[in-house]
């Protein structure tokens, strides 16, 4: 009996010593996990800032002509990035401003008005577009969008460069963030109290009158969390758009058939030694890129938070 | 009844229109892919190297008829004088090219000498069946070395004809296919296994962490919300993270800069938020009475996870799977700064190369743009992402029907 009893207490002592190493293990997952995003920003902005320090290797860079530089040439190691930040803002706001409404509108259809069979077509066809992979879209844009934007401006009389042009880079952008927007709007439409809804039609509201002034309102937080997420994909987007965004080497760039360089593209441009002040800048860029997207958030949340005080 | 209100009617109208948008699109991207891709997808795709390789060899006597019992289609013309045959084809650029169909035990052209100076000189060649002839030379009976074969715009048949009536050959000038994608393939399946076997592990373990551990700890906000902020990290960006955070881990096993590695440790990171996320909802949905059951019987907490918890979650954890590998299989941007963009055929692991998206983006920039070859490629792509969506709707549909 007191054997049995001396073995019991061993597998208990073994039970929770094994408790405490899972844990541990787990607990160890946990931490790497959560400071990768951590580690991520410390590595991009000491090697983005280190061509800017006067021990710089390559010899140091003027911090303040790389801001507001309007020209970017490899060639002669002249590297400005105001006008790759403007035609980044650009590109990205406009593509927003295409398929933001597109994506509401088709995430009211679905959830509120389509009948439950063409709603579900369209919410997987939303769903596939969400999978197609960039480079994908990029062999599209350069087979479809750039010829057609070719041939329309040849009707316009408008000169291109063979199509590469920012138009191109905005009708590819919309086509990419079209399905992130629409997937989350539907989330947040669905999400929406169905009494706001039946005290609208209480008061006498048509049902148009009542999705649009009632449901979209309701959503809104979490259609602007797509639209912020949209614009984040917009901003990020690299293969797609480097394939088709020509990469002008001074800007900033307004006209739509004009040839353009946003920040991704640049990043990948001519990548070929990965030593050297060329390599080293485009994480300056990068670091750059981060600081954007940060920004233009803040900017979206900002946006959000005025419409609500109109509204409330 | 109420009056139709005319902004209404356009409004609705506007609703129907744009949710028309997305199904259009789709279709579009669809129809042209495949139209512009199809003709270039054919078997040889998957098990032919990029990169085709040149062969330059003399060609020994040879005084004897090879008879060949073998069948030949109407498209191959054998030469009995030297026991080869020859067809037209396509490459996959769509041009006419002359393959080997057929080599006898006994030809010459199983004894080829490498006659291209440089290390391989001297050595012996082996011609394969599907390599491409470009020029076979040949000497008339008046001692004059003239040649054959494509290079004088000579089909198949042409060439067997005209090499018949030869006393002796001299050399041929033959090379192997080009233009597929069997070394991208092997990479991607390379970058497959590393990504994951680093990732799913982790992400697990973080997501079992998160929700059995410490649901309501001080620091659970905070750990969930900056493995969140990855997803908004531009793929880009995880590639320059790459070089500079992971390359000195692979550095350690001896890689000297790009690598498969590389990119497969870079991968690991880029998917750990979705791994988390999908494996943290299915461990949600197990019923808390299953924990309690197991602990009621005298399990500890980690016994419970192991047997009981992770078990039931086990669909989850696969629709993570999935979802990882269609992340994988479309991923460029990150690969192109950590595996670079040569094309490699013999692909390694501390060795640079590309994936399937990669070496879609390689030719797309390269200086004569194989449009078609890309679009075979998209196809493939679409393909494999399509079949894992329907996989994970499948899935997540047996999971709701389970409790």
């Amino acid at each position: 009996m007191n054997n049995l009893s001396n073995e019991y207490k061993k597998l208990n002592i073994f039970k929770t010593y094994q408790d405490l190493f899972f844990k541990s293990l787990f607990f160890v997952s946990a931490v790497i996990s959560s400071l990768m995003i951590i580690i991520i920003i410390l590595f991009i902005a000491q090697k983005g800032i280190s061509p800017f320090l006067s021990n710089y290797q390559y010899g140091q860079q003027n911090i303040a002509s790389f801001l507001t530089g309007m020209v970017w040439r490899q060639d002669q190691a002249i590297y400005g990035v105001a006008f790759i930040i403007i035609n980044t803002l650009i590109s990205g706001f406009a593509s927003l401003l295409v398929a933001f409404p597109i994506s509401v509108l088709t995430a009211l259809f679905v959830v509120k008005i389509a009948p439950k069979p063409i709603g579900n077509l369209i919410e997987s066809a939303i769903e596939i577009l969400a999978s197609i992979p960039s480079v994908v879209y990029g062999v599209f844009a350069v087979g479809f969008i750039v010829p057609f934007i070719q041939n329309l401006a040849n009707l316009l009389r408008i000169q291109t460069a063979g199509g590469s042009s920012l138009l191109a880079v905005i009708l590819l952008l919309s086509i990419m963030i079209l399905p992130t927007i629409t997937s989350i709007s539907i989330t947040a439409i669905k999400a929406v109290d169905i009494d706001l809804e039946k005290a609208s039609y209480a008061l006498g509201a048509s049902k148009t009158q009542t999705n649009f002034k009632i449901v979209l309102n309701s959503a809104k937080s979490g259609i602007f969390a797509g639209a912020i997420l949209g614009l984040g994909r917009a901003f990020g987007e690299a293969t797609a758009v480097s394939m088709v965004a020509g990469n002008k080497m001074f800007g900033p760039t307004f006209n739509l058939f004009d040839i353009t360089r946003t920040m991704t593209s640049t990043m990948l441009a001519g990548l070929k030694e990965t030593t050297g002040l060329d390599y080293d800048i485009r994480f300056s860029v990068g670091l750059v890129l981060m600081g954007v997207i940060l920004i233009s958030n803040l900017a979206i949340n900002f946006v959000k938070n005025r419409i609500g005080k109109n509204h409330a | 009844m109420r009056k139709l209100n005319i902004k209404d009617i356009i409004l609705d109208g506007l609703t129907y229109l744009f949710s028309s948008v997305s199904i259009l699109i789709l279709i579009t991207i669809f129809i042209f892919i495949f139209q512009r891709g199809f003709s270039s997808l054919n078997l040889g795709l998957f098990t032919s190297p990029y990169w085709s390789q040149n062969y330059y060899g003399t060609i020994p006597e040879s005084n004897r008829i090879f008879e060949s019992d073998v069948n030949f289609d109407k498209n191959e013309f054998y030469s009995e004088k030297y026991g080869i045959a020859l067809k037209d084809d396509f490459n996959a650029r769509n041009e006419v090219i002359v393959v080997i169909s057929y080599i006898h035990p006994d030809s010459p052209f199983n004894q080829l000498i490498n006659a291209s100076s440089g290390i391989n000189e001297g050595k012996l060649i082996v011609a394969e069946e599907g390599m491409i002839v470009n020029k076979i030379s040949y000497i008339t009976s008046n001692g004059i070395t003239r040649s054959a074969g494509p290079v004088l715009k000579q089909n198949a048949e042409e060439t067997i004809k005209t090499i018949n009536q030869s006393i002796q050959l001299d050399s041929a000038f033959i090379q192997t296919q080009g233009g597929g994608i069997m070394g991208s393939l092997i990479a991607t399946l390379m970058l497959i296994f590393i990504s994951l076997a680093i990732s799913l592990p982790i992400g697990i373990m973080t997501a079992i962490y998160l929700n059995e551990y410490a649901k309501y700890g001080r620091f659970t906000p905070w750990i969930r919300s900056s493995i969140e902020l990855l997803t908004g990290v531009p793929s880009i960006v995880f590639g320059l993270m790459g070089v500079l955070v992971l390359f000195p881990i692979t550095a350690i096993f001896g890689a000297n800069g790009t690598s498969i590695f590389l990119g497969g440790l870079t991968l690991s990171i880029i998917l750990l938020p979705t791994i988390i996320r999908t494996t943290e909802e299915s461990l949600k949905v197990v019923p808390d009475s299953f924990r309690e059951a197991s602990h009621s019987l005298g399990a500890n907490h980690s016994q419970t996870i192991f047997k009981i918890i992770i078990p039931a979650a086990l669909p989850g954890i696969l629709t993570a799977t999935i979802l990882s590998i269609g992340r994988i299989i479309g991923e460029s941007a990150a690969l192109i700064y950590t595996m670079g963009t040569y094309i490699s055929d013999k692909p390694e692991l501390l060795k640079g190369a590309t994936s399937l998206a990669v070496q879609i983006w390689s030719i797309m920039n390269g200086d004569q743009p194989n449009f078609g070859l890309a679009s075979a490629i998209s196809i493939i792509i679409l393909v494999i992402v399509l079949g894992m969506n329907i996989g994970v709707k499948v899935l997540t549909r047996s999971k709701v029907k389970q409790w």
